[in-house]
């Protein structure tokens, strides 16, 4: 039997600019155009989103699952686990005058009522 | 001239605004849930959510336009929706013909969508404040309604001769009915002298030129001299309407003080 579905398109969905585009699922469509504008009521009308990426699936590269004990360690590499590390609080929360300012342009914002 | 609020309105400005709006609202309500029809039903999944989702903006945009009607002193948006008697609608016929085939539901939002962005373009640089930042606000998504539509009617009127002979039957069907969106009233002069919405005959010119080059790059051909079809806007129906509004107003009417 010949398939008559469209191409298969992964779909990726970013929340802010500058943030990462995230992978939200698949859709069918018959070309990159199309694939936009049917993921947009797919992927985009629950959520935030600012962003829509669209890619054939048949040109993503993958590894083989029969090949997944490549990612096992054979020894010992807690060493590359970073997550130890002490980090100052301003490094995630910004100095007190980022976040003041921060605050300053959510407030503008709730304000102008956008 | 310029009316920052819609109270201050007055005499016969103010009656061609609650005109312009029963049209428009009444335009979308009817668009919306004839496009509803097609909810579990569309061609494939992925158009079966869009459609849907676009008749779901059609009936959001009615009910800020009924809202506006309630503010200048008409009834509730429930009320106005689901109480009206079919000659009480304002609506054309365009809104209200059975969905037919997918071409032609397809076709009919296309055509009704460039009518539509042409009217809030217009609205939005309007003399009626609250309607111009309304119009704006919508704007948005009939940008996107009008992307949709025209992806697919570019590819529908090439793809297979299947395809394109639906097409052309769905638009020889559509455009005289999508003409009578723009049926000439009387409140046009009052609306166009205030600066709020220039006349339809005008608006009518601005459609065609706007939705013409799409259905020629898609290789359709629009009617010549196609008699537009007149009444809708004066609440003269077809049994079409009659019979949609029967369904979509019967719960409401089993007992219409009920909270929902």
């Amino acid at each position: 039997m010949t398939d008559t579905q469209w191409k298969i398109f992964e779909v990726f969905h970013q929340q802010a600019r500058g943030e990462a585009h995230v992978h939200a699922g698949a859709i069918h469509a018959p070309d990159a155009e199309m694939a936009l504008l049917l993921a947009k009521e797919q992927f985009a009308r629950r959520q935030a989103c600012v962003n829509l990426w669209v890619v054939p699936a048949e040109v993503i590269a993958a590894t083989k699952y029969e090949d997944d004990d490549m990612f096992l360690r054979g020894t010992d590499k807690s060493y590359r686990e970073s997550w130890g590390y002490k980090t100052p609080r301003t490094v995630h929360e910004g100095t007190k005058g980022q976040r003041n300012e921060a605050r300053w342009v959510e407030d503008r914002r709730q304000n102008s009522g956008t | 001239m310029a009316f920052d609020t819609l109270e201050s309105l007055k005499g016969i400005n103010r009656e061609a605004v609650i005109d312009l709006l029963y049209r428009m609202a009444d335009d979308e309500l009817i668009i919306g849930h004839r496009n509803s029809e097609w909810t579990g039903h569309g061609p494939i999944l992925e158009e079966d959510i869009a459609f849907s989702s676009m008749a779901q903006d059609e009936m959001g945009h009615a009910r800020a336009y009924y809202e506006l009607l309630h503010q200048l002193g008409e009834a509730e948006p429930d009320a106005l929706a689901f109480s009206r008697k079919p000659r009480q609608f304002r609506c054309c016929s365009l809104v209200y013909l059975p969905k037919g085939d997918w071409a032609f539901s397809l076709m009919r939002q296309f055509l009704y969508d460039s009518a539509e962005s042409v009217r809030l373009a217009a609205l939005s640089d309007g003399s009626l404040t609250p309607l111009a930042q309304l119009a704006l606000k919508l704007r948005g998504e009939e940008k996107y309604h009008l992307m949709h539509g025209r992806g697919l009617v570019l590819r529908l009127g090439s793809a297979t001769d299947e395809s394109r002979r639906r097409m052309q039957g769905a638009l020889d069907l559509a455009y005289p009915h999508a003409l009578g969106l723009f049926e000439p009233m009387e409140a046009d002069e009052p609306l166009a002298q205030a600066g709020i919405c220039p006349r339809e005959g005008e608006l009518r010119a601005q459609w065609e030129s706007a939705a013409a080059p799409t259905l020629s790059a898609a290789g359709l051909a629009v009617p010549d001299n196609a008699p537009p079809v007149h009444g809708g806007r004066v609440g003269r129906h077809s049994s079409a309407l009659t019979e949609l509004l029967a369904g979509m107003q019967l719960v409401y009417n089993i007992d219409p003080s009920a909270n929902w």
